[in-house]
């Protein structure tokens, strides 16, 4: 199958973008941790992923793959997905920078290039379960993990989806959208990414065939900085969960 | 749940609850919260006939009225309010349906463990009582493979309910931290307690449970805001979910 026509329009407009994204965010994200989302909250006060030794792990929207470098460092045996390839370009560099090296696809999360339950965690960082469609990944997330495998996708709450006012382009205390009727937020020049409210969330990954393990509800540490300041500010994010992550176990 | 809520209860079966118990009673069909959302539509709850089922906060104890209508082998209305379980006791000799009544709060039940194979609150111990003590006295109560259904405010209404008045459409209170609520009327409404979706899956979670669904409530289109329970409106109601279901069962 072909990517959909959204995924394409996603795929231009990270190969448009890479270089600007990398440039502004990644004073941010180059630091030897493993950390989550706008606030760089670190794993080892998350615990979304439990070990990572040993484990063949799927990054779905890898970017520059920073998450999965830090991964291979650790003893993971990650691999890398984005839609971009100027964004895998990046991976390329970076991964020789560190030294490290393991296999990068391009590809739409849509169709995953790669067998039947050969994973052991799937996870997204505000990646392809955010730019691609859920409805559509989260089957492939179900077929590509072993039973017992985990999937972990920090996405935007749906606190946050709702509270996003377009026209101004941020986040206020304002309900400007219905919460029953998320769909895609716009990206700009035609991309988009993907909105769930939370019981359309829990009912994909159990009609999926995974168990609900947790959902945790990130907050800026006190005193936080990012670089995503344009996503959600530290007044907004220190009261409300602006990010979260859903964590799933196959059966 | 505090002797301050069955205070509020009292009141509130004066002025509402024991006028309403019969016509609720009587009702055919189970239907969920304040729009009246009908069970055929929003299937929460498990098949229950045959099956023991304990309410938690059962008030006047109408929604045990229905499941026992269902085919409820037993059902046991727990709540901590003299005056509600009296008007169920009334509507219980009016009807000729059958339910045990118990005095207690939520929190602290005294019935043995692994007794019930369905747990349900609506607007019971689910707003009611504390859930870091509620919760784990579900647990107890039900059977291995047991399901607990309750119905509750959404967290997101009560981020956006003021001190006093309707619900407004924007965020009024944060959402870390979340847990007891004293909301300040003229008259004491009692003491509520919500927590944010992540910590309602941790705590399920922690106590055995497997999370089945959450059936997060819209009104329907046509609906009016409710007379006595005018906390959100109909409007509000319609684009923001005002209730939610959440569906979970124990680990076998």
């Amino acid at each position: 199958m072909p990517p959909s026509d959204q995924a394409l329009r996603n795929r231009e407009h990270w190969d448009n973008e890479s270089d600007e994204y990398q440039a502004v965010h990644g004073p941010q994200l180059n630091v030897d941790d493993l950390i989550w989302g706008a606030w760089s909250i670190p794993e080892s006060e998350v615990g979304a992923l439990g070990e990572v030794a040993g484990k063949d792990i799927l990054e779905l929207g890898c970017g520059a793959a920073r998450w999965s470098i830090e991964l291979a460092k650790r003893g993971a045996r990650p691999v890398g997905l984005d839609n971009s390839s100027r964004q895998l370009e990046h991976a390329r560099g970076l991964m020789a920078e560190a030294g490290v090296d393991f296999p990068l696809f391009h590809a739409s999360a849509e169709e995953i290039p790669l067998p039947d339950e050969s994973f052991d965690i799937v996870f997204s960082d505000h990646g392809a379960l955010s730019w691609a469609d859920p409805r559509v990944v989260v089957p492939e997330v179900a077929r590509v993990l072993r039973s017992g495998a985990l999937v972990a996708a920090n996405v935007s709450s749906p606190f946050l989806d709702i509270c996003y006012d377009e026209e101004n382009d941020r986040v206020d205390t304002r309900l400007h959208r219905s919460y029953f009727r998320l769909d895609t937020a716009p990206e700009g020049n035609g991309a988009a990414t993907y909105e769930l409210n939370d019981g359309d969330w829990i009912r994909l990954l159990r009609a999926n065939g995974f168990a609900i393990e947790a959902l945790i509800e990130l907050r800026p540490q006190e005193g936080g900085t990012t670089t995503y300041g344009g996503y959600v500010t530290y007044e907004w994010a220190r009261q409300w969960a602006a990010e979260h992550l859903w964590v799933a176990r196959k059966a | 749940m505090s002797e301050r809520n069955v205070e509020a209860w009292t009141r509130a079966n004066t002025d509402y609850t024991d006028a309403r118990a019969e016509e609720a009673w009587g009702k055919d069909e189970i239907d969920w919260g304040i729009w009246a959302v009908p069970e055929s539509e929003v299937h929460a709850l498990p098949d229950v006939s045959g099956k023991d089922v304990v309410e938690l906060g059962c008030g006047t104890a109408y929604f045990g009225a229905w499941l026992k209508r269902r085919g409820a082998r037993r059902v046991v209305g727990v709540d901590p309010t003299p005056a509600q379980l009296e008007t169920a006791r009334r509507c219980m000799a009016k009807t000729g349906i059958e339910l045990e009544l118990v005095q207690a709060f939520g929190e602290d039940v005294p019935l043995p463990d692994a007794s019930f194979d369905v747990a349900v609150s609506e607007y019971g111990a689910s707003i009611w009582a504390d859930p870091y003590k509620w919760i784990p006295e579900a647990a107890r109560l039900l059977r291995p493979g047991g399901e607990l259904v309750f119905l509750r405010n959404s967290t997101l209404l009560i981020l956006c309910s003021p001190d006093d008045g309707k619900a407004e459409e924007r965020l009024l209170r944060p959402q870390f931290g979340m847990h007891r609520f004293e909301w300040s009327a003229d008259v004491d409404e009692g003491v509520e307690y919500h927590l944010s979706h992540g910590d309602w899956i941790r705590l399920l979670r922690e106590n055995g449970f497997e999370i089945v669904d959450l059936i997060e409530i819209q009104a329907p289109e046509g609906a009016e805001t409710h007379s006595r329970y005018d906390f959100v409106s109909a409007e509000w109601a319609m684009k923001w979910p005002s209730e939610e279901i959440w569906r979970a069962r124990k680990s076998s």
